[in-house]
């Protein structure tokens, strides 16, 4: 009897699609990246049980325990420096992010917000540690 | 006749490095971003111009001096009357609508952020609206 063996189509599986989706995901994280750019010297934030809360942004000012200050990850030597540097980029900062150690003078954190004031931004926040059970504001 | 040249191969790319550099790229991407809000208190600055004199005796005034050496936090003193942190949140919650408007914050330069921080949350705890600090007016700058 003659029997023929319907053939069998080699097996292949389709990655074309696989690799449409994975490019459109790097396209995506590439694109809503934030890198976190942590300062030179160590940064202990303050407890709090309320707190707003603000989406990561770059233009952190950092206030170290010894007065030392960066904005994000380069230095600065003085509250001049700092009023110049927002000055120069007023446009770009919505809102600035004061991380100061809670170990920092509060003299460091009037003077800069004072900088601020100065330099004419208007909208800032303290940045704070999470404390556990606490609220959420508005 | 029979044709006897060589049947050429199908030129192909190979796409497997490519994938394997666009994994790692994701990968790394995925890790390193992070979505999650940051927590903060939300401070806004009076306009530029003259500095805002709101200090009233309706108002909630907390003065905090120079902590002593060795001693982590200064001594807080609310409308005249020494206060400590447990009994903080009491007394703001105890003020008056009139008063809860606004607290004002005398410190000293030296008084460490955090008590600051802290002064600052049981106050929003208690529904102040508005927090102000106080400040030396200086020549210039």
């Amino acid at each position: 009897m003659d029997y023929k063996k319907p053939r069998r189509s080699t097996m292949e599986l389709m990655m074309a699609p696989m690799i449409d989706a994975t490019f459109l995901l790097l396209v995506f994280f590439m694109v809503a990246s934030q890198t976190r750019v942590p300062p030179s010297f160590p940064v202990e934030l303050p407890d709090s049980l309320t707190r707003h809360a603000f989406p990561m942004k770059r233009f952190n000012l950092f206030i170290g325990r010894e007065g030392l200050m960066s904005i994000d990850d380069s230095m600065l030597q003085n509250f001049d420096e700092l009023e110049m540097f927002l000055a120069k980029n007023k446009k770009a900062i919505e809102t600035l992010i004061i991380k100061a150690d809670k170990g920092a003078l509060h003299g460091y954190v009037i003077d800069a917000m004072e900088r601020a004031k100065i330099a004419g931004i208007e909208d800032l926040a303290i940045g704070v540690k999470e404390a556990p059970g606490g609220i959420m504001i508005d | 006749m029979k044709d006897t040249r060589k049947k050429r191969p199908k030129p192909e790319i190979n796409m497997t490095p490519l994938i394997d550099a666009v994994f790692l790229l994701l990968i790394f991407f995925m890790v390193a971003t992070s979505f999650a809000p940051i927590p903060g208190i939300l401070v806004k600055l009076p306009p530029p111009g003259m500095p805002q004199s709101s200090q009233t005796p309706q108002n909630l005034i907390l003065r905090i001096s120079d902590p002593d050496p060795g001693v982590p936090n200064g001594v807080m003193v609310l409308n005249e009357n020494i206060i400590s942190v447990d009994r903080l949140l009491v007394a703001f919650q105890a003020a008056t609508l009139k008063q809860k408007e606004m607290l004002i914050i005398q410190s000293g330069r030296s008084v460490l952020h955090g008590q600051i921080v802290e002064v600052m949350d049981l106050a929003k705890r208690a529904d102040i609206k508005k927090i102000g600090f106080a400040m030396v007016a200086r020549e210039s700058i």
